[in-house]
């Protein structure tokens, strides 16, 4: 037991050779990438040394880190990031075939925590195993075991089945579905049937490991530094919590489905594959209509005050149980943006989707491209293999999610995700296909706030990411909550005394200040984008679709607005001078790595 | 240090209860009826949930065993930092979701002292498993205890499942009512807990949680497992 936070010990998993060692992460590194994404970011550098290593390729690090909040019993901290290089972004242009950015994934629930109760700060798992295998731990018992029995199995059958196998209740497991099996380049990492880390592929890395799913129990708890501070921040935070805000009320009634009315009020939601900023029907499937027609319980994640996960049951014919839906990103996905308005069909479809284990935004953002290519006559019925994709059609659209969950015809092709397919079909339909870097951008338009949505989706490294920020500042404080392991849902109540960095201080015993803070945070922005570099990414690449400087939406707060791309350019002018970066290669200038101590990442 | 601890905040526990039992008295002379539970016949208070506020966020198992294990920090006795698996209240997870936390529910026949092998004590008249005269929770005597989970054993077959046993074979998970302020009811963020009197047609008292499990997940999705 180390006395500052960490364990300084990572389980280190080779699938290969089924070796299981511990990591002893160096002190240095602890302080300079704090932990969760942040480490993760130092240890897929050091372990990936040259550019251009496939993603699938069993030397791929697939790393699941909670940060040094996890495991203590801190309001609404039980984010756990995953890290690999990602299967779903490429550059523009790049001397290696194989080049691909980082990817990192935070979920919320209960798996992180136990990975702290069981002793370590995260999981780094490489090679791949020869048949279909889990990761066993119970404390210091850690197993790579046959999974074989489980292998085509789908998540929420897996959930239920799993728990059974292992025969403790309090171990908790993260896993994949069959799309991860099927090494969907869309594969998420779900726990609890319904909380994923969603984004960048990180199931089908999982699935590239033959590794079916992590269960993990634990009976200790990490140190504190400063015992008597934490105690005291603590319940300072519970009673801020305790009041009864607004703001919280607002999160127990409808969860991020608050904002699928609020967005398409404002403008800004993605309707019509991004096309249009304003969903007449968005009241149909809102937080007020899910509520009354579908939501019968609220689930908080570890030590949460907020309970925005949401689960009930569906109606009629597309009736059926609802682990949680719809949220704001998936509710708009696969609702706004492909003119989905009933709800029960909604949530058949946001069901289906989890349970191959499938990252909801690309595939929502995926049928939005192909519904409109059909409109506009590019391609035909049977290139969709029969099936009429037309605006607002449920079933079409859970053919599909099938489709694309088994693989299968046309299903393949959009698991490769908006940017294939726009190769694929041609006829200019690049101009309306929603990514960057090849990951599709989520459920925030960027027509009417470009100078947010529009700088968050461009620079992030993992591709399009709606939580990335629109200014280097936000972009690092983001950075740093993926690392300690703070909900970003939940950040507006540390404030003040109750900052974050005054916690990493009690946690660590190291004086954290606003500054060093957010310097770490700019530190791992850094790394993550050095890695990018040295694959081949350049400015080119931090650009948003043509939609947004071409199609202005028809109607709504955002009738007729469109971004101008001098305008944009220069606001990325404006980042990269901000950043430190060269604006011509868009990558850190050697002042600003000697400045983040990142002398290490020269190449 | 623990003990003296303890023996403390006990004896302010055992005041509180006298001072309740003066306004039990007070009020019952006008007129109310108390039904009157447990082998001493004073009136049983403990923990009962109301699932259909729980969100199954745990804060309860954090409190708990921060309480109920201090830690000694330069000197000082300060609550722990809420290690769960020490907790005496646990939540269980379901699919379809429900969570259940469960707590002793301190059974007026308590299987698992009916169950303890032990001999009573010449002097106390208890085994190593017994009821505390005054606070009514179950409590375990490590001395005299033998470790045969003959207790864990009743509880998990005919009741809640809540002790479990220690890494030095004595059980643990009953209840403590945290000395007369259970921690978990104080700090439930959705007032799922409720420290109030119990009755043997309390809901869900006594069941175990794949018990509790399947009522609720029939109530809420209409789903039987």
């Amino acid at each position: 037991m180390s006395a500052n936070g960490y364990y300084g010990i990572l389980l280190d998993v080779n699938l290969t050779t089924r070796e299981v060692s511990r990591f002893q992460v160096p002190e240095k590194d602890l302080k300079m990438f704090v932990g969760g994404r942040g480490l993760g970011m130092k240890i897929l550098w050091d372990r990936l040394k040259e550019p251009g290593i496939d993603p699938l390729a069993p030397e791929n690090p697939l790393m699941i880190m909670p940060g040094p909040f996890l495991g203590l019993p801190i309001p609404s901290a039980s984010r756990t990031t995953v890290i690999c290089k990602s299967p779903r972004t490429s550059p523009i242009s790049s001397p290696f075939e194989k080049a691909s950015g980082i990817s990192y994934a935070s979920m919320g629930g209960f798996i992180g925590p136990e990975i702290r109760f069981a002793g370590y700060d995260g999981i780094i798992i490489q090679g791949k195993a020869d048949t279909p295998v889990y990761l066993y731990i119970n404390n210091d018992q850690v197993e790579i075991r046959d999974a074989s029995q489980f292998w085509g199995m789908d998540t929420d059958e897996f959930d239920r089945k799993f728990i059974e196998h292992l025969g403790n209740r309090r171990f908790r497991s993260c896993y994949i579905g069959t799309a991860g099996e099927r090494l969907n380049p869309m594969a998420c990492i779900i726990n609890t049937a319904a909380r994923a880390a969603g984004r960048g592929g990180t199931g089908c890395v999982m699935g590239s490991k033959n590794l079916k799913a992590i269960a993990v129990r634990g009976t200790g708890q990490p140190n504190v530094a400063n015992h008597k501070y934490f105690l005291e921040l603590l319940e300072k935070a519970r009673a801020a919590f305790a009041e009864d805000t607004e703001s919280r009320r607002n999160w127990r009634y409808g969860g991020t489905a608050n904002s699928i009315t609020s967005a398409s009020d404002r403008g800004v939601q993605a309707v019509k594959n991004f096309s249009e900023g304003t969903f007449e029907y968005a009241h149909k499937i809102g937080a007020k209509a899910a509520r009354e027609q579908i939501w019968q319980r609220d689930f908080s994640c570890f030590c949460c005050k907020l309970a925005c996960k949401k689960s009930g049951v569906a109606k009629g014919a597309y009736g059926g149980l609802v682990h949680d839906g719809p949220e704001y990103e998936t509710g708009t996905m696969l609702g706004a943006n492909l003119l989905i308005d009933d709800i029960n069909g909604l949530n058949k479809a946001i069901f289906i989707a989890d349970d191959y284990g499938m990252d909801i935004i690309s595939v929502g953002n995926a049928i939005g491209f192909l519904m409109e290519a059909y409109e506009k006559e590019l391609i035909t019925k049977e290139f969709l293999n029969g099936i009429d994709l037309t605006w607002g059609n449920v079933d079409a659209t859970i053919e599909m999610i099938h489709l694309m969950g088994k693989m299968e015809g046309i299903g393949k092709e959009a698991s490769q995700g908006v940017k294939h397919l726009s190769k694929l079909i041609g006829q200019e339909s690049h101009k309306f296909a929603i990514h960057v870097k090849g990951h599709e951008v989520a459920a925030w338009n960027i027509h009417a706030r470009p100078e947010w949505f529009g700088i968050s989706y461009a620079t992030c490294n993992r591709g399009a990411c709606h939580m990335h920020g629109g200014s280097p500042s936000a972009q690092n404080q983001l950075a740093l909550r993926d690392s300690i392991g703070a909900c970003n849902f939940a950040s507006s109540w540390f404030r003040n005394e109750l900052a974050f960095h005054n916690f990493m201080s009690a946690i660590t015993g190291i004086e954290w200040t606003a500054e060093s803070f957010e310097q770490a945070g700019e530190r791992i922005i850094n790394m993550e984008r050095l890695f990018n570099h040295r694959e081949g990414f350049s400015r080119a690449d931090d650009w948003i679709p043509d939609r947004f400087f071409e199609d202005a939406p028809t109607h709504g707060p955002s009738e007729g607005i469109l971004v101008e791309r001098v305008a944009f350019s220069k606001m990325l002018d404006d980042y990269y001078t901000q950043r430190g970066w060269d604006p011509d290669t868009a990558s850190p200038l050697p002042e600003k790595m000697a400045e983040l101590g990142l002398d290490f990442a020269r190449t | 240090m623990n003990e003296v601890i303890h023996a403390q905040t006990r004896r302010d526990f055992i005041r509180k209860l006298a001072i309740g039992a003066g306004g039990l008295a007070l009020v019952g002379n006008f007129g109310v009826v108390f039904r009157l539970h447990g082998a001493t016949g004073n009136m049983l208070r403990g923990i009962v949930v109301d699932f259909t506020k729980c969100t199954g966020c745990r804060t309860c198992e954090t409190v708990c065993s921060a309480f109920n294990y201090p830690v000694e920090v330069d000197g000082e006795m300060l609550n722990g930092l809420g290690n769960p698996w020490l907790s005496n209240i646990k939540v269980h997870w379901y699919n379809p979701d429900v969570d259940i936390p469960m707590v002793c529910s301190l059974c007026e026949d308590a299987p698992c002292i009916e169950a303890c092998p032990v001999e009573p004590d010449e002097v106390t008249g208890l085994k190593a498993m017994y009821r505390d005269p005054l606070t009514q929770t179950i409590r375990n005597n490590p001395d005299t205890c033998i470790g045969c989970r003959r207790c864990a054993r009743a509880c998990s077959r005919q009741r809640t499942g809540v002790i479990q046993m220690d890494a030095n074979r004595r059980p643990f998970g009953m209840c403590s009512l945290c000395n007369g302020d259970p921690k978990c009811v104080k700090y439930c963020s959705f007032d799922a807990l409720k420290y109030v009197e119990l009755h043997d047609d309390t809901e869900f008292r006594k069941m175990s949680p794949d018990a509790v499990a399947r009522i609720l997940i029939e109530r809420f999705y209409d789903i039987r497992i």
